[in-house]
């Protein structure tokens, strides 16, 4: 049985060995991208809008909201990051209910790879905000014995999110094929959708501490301003 | 839980790929309509907030205009009030003014009537009275009136004092004719004018002329005139004491006959009230 889509080798294409988590990770951007290209084509300013159009805006409007609530600030510079995080695990994990589909979530690699980026992403938006002196001062807060702390503190909230990510993803899917081995009628069904559930939840999740994470190092840097 | 590190970093790629594509394909575009939306929902509300506010100032005005309006039209109805209750007492005032000059017509008219008659009624009195008194002196004295008359005027020349005869003396002196004239309601008997000459020049002056004239108008009397002054007797006397006395009873009767209608007048206001 394969828990991981890493090890399903899709084809090689010279020196790489191209995986299903990438070959999903491209559908699920294609399929992001295609979308939103399409949406965004007449795009209306007016009152009578499109339901495409109500459906995008109501999402990016709600990611927005849930941003300004957590960082406190003007929500746009992080709706990039935080918003695609959500919508890259959440279309991946909804799209478990296609037949032969592995999201690329359950792969630990595609989690670790997120969690880097939020781990990245800390320092960016903390160095954009308030310079790199302000983002390094951070660490010897409040004194330099700190130091060492911090850094583990840093690294454990990248690994936490890597790993719970991963975890919920792949135990959902991981339960799901014992269970369909055990009872294969009905029950699995029954599965899949609360799968379905975790999974949307741990998109949010995912995001939610993401903003949190960049929020408490911006924050931190206003405050010592 | 393996982790396969090209795939990580494939998808750290990826995920930075669809990040950015994502920022110009749909955050960028969906953030900018909604801020338009905004923006354009704003100043709707704005404008409509304006748009109202001149509503209501152009309500406030007309609420204005009306008022004055109204108030323009009282007054001229007031205005129209107070003219016609100006027109109504100055045609009243005129109404009384005519009534009045009437009255005034009326009353001289009344007036010059009642002179008339009374001038009638002297005279008609004065000729009665002549004619009654000739009779009772004629059935009395056995006389003439005439001669009592001339004899009564003679007693009168008779009875002059001093100053009364220096100043008829002084008249004829200043007189050019030197002559005295007598004047009689009646003619005089010529023994009469003899003794009346002969008194004249005995109680005046020897040297002067006496003219005898009659004159009807003289009612009863008799008439001595010079250069202005007069030594006279008649009846004239007696009969404007007689015309008062009758005048007196007239207007009595008259003001008595007013005050009747007067009162008549307003007992007929009273009752149309009533």
């Amino acid at each position: 049985m394969e828990i991981s889509p890493d090890s399903v080798t899709i084809f090689i294409w010279g020196y790489f060995r191209i995986n299903a988590t990438i070959v999903y990770t491209w559908v699920v951007m294609a399929l992001l991208i295609i979308v939103s290209l399409l949406v965004t084509q007449n795009l209306s300013a007016g009152f009578a809008l499109s339901r495409w159009q109500n459906f995008l805006e109501t999402i990016v409007d709600s990611m927005r909201n849930q941003i300004r609530e957590i960082v406190r600030q003007r929500p746009e510079p992080y709706l990039s990051f935080i918003g695609t995080l959500f919508l890259f695990i959440s279309i991946s994990n909804f799209l478990s209910i296609v037949p032969g589909y592995h999201p690329p979530t359950s792969s630990f690699s595609t989690t670790a790879a997120l969690a880097i980026c939020v781990f990245f992403a800390v320092p960016f938006f903390s160095i954009t905000q308030s310079g790199l002196a302000g983002y390094l001062k951070y660490y010897i807060k409040p004194s330099i014995f700190m130091l060492p702390f911090n850094i583990l503190g840093v690294i454990s909230h990248t690994l936490t999110l890597a790993i719970r990510l991963f975890g919920n993803i792949m135990s959902g899917t991981l339960i799901g094929a014992i269970l369909i081995s055990v009872v294969p009628f009905f029950v699995p069904a029954v599965m899949e959708v609360l799968e379905l559930l975790i999974g949307q939840i741990q998109a949010y999740i995912f995001a939610i501490l993401a903003a949190v994470y960049v929020a408490s190092a911006t924050r931190a840097g206003r405050n010592r301003e | 839980m393996q982790i396969d590190v090209l795939t990580l970093i494939a998808q750290i790629i990826n995920f930075v790929i669809l990040v950015v594509l994502l920022k110009y394909f749909l955050y960028n575009r969906i953030v900018k309509v909604m801020d338009e939306r905004k923006e354009k929902i704003i100043s709707q509300l704005k404008d409509a907030g304006q748009k109202k506010q001149e509503a209501e100032q152009e309500a406030e005005s007309y609420r204005k205009k009306l008022k004055e309006l109204d108030d323009k039209y009282e007054e001229m109805l007031s205005n129209a009030h107070e003219e016609v209750e100006s027109q109504r007492k100055e045609l009243l005032k005129k109404a009384h003014g005519e009534i009045r000059e009437a009255q005034a017509k009326w009353y001289e008219a009344i007036q010059h009537e009642r002179q008339l008659f009374m001038n009638d009624i002297r005279q008609q009195a004065g000729k009665e009275v002549y004619a009654v008194a000739r009779r009772a002196l004629a059935d009395l004295a056995d006389a003439d009136l005439g001669r009592q008359i001339i004899g009564f005027f003679i007693k009168k020349i008779q009875r002059l004092d001093e100053q009364e005869i220096d100043t008829l003396r002084k008249s004829i002196q200043g007189s050019k004719k030197s002559e005295i004239d007598i004047n009689s309601a009646f003619e005089i008997p010529p023994e009469m004018r003899q003794k009346m000459i002969h008194e004249i020049q005995k109680q005046i002056t020897t040297t002067i002329n006496v003219r005898f004239t009659t004159s009807p108008d003289l009612i009863c009397g008799i008439e001595l005139k010079v250069n202005g002054r007069k030594i006279s007797w008649n009846l004239e006397n007696y009969l404007r004491d007689l015309e008062d006395s009758v005048t007196n009873a007239i207007e009595r009767k008259m003001r008595e006959n007013q005050e009747n209608m007067y009162q008549e007048k307003q007992n007929g206001k009273r009752q149309e009230k009533e």
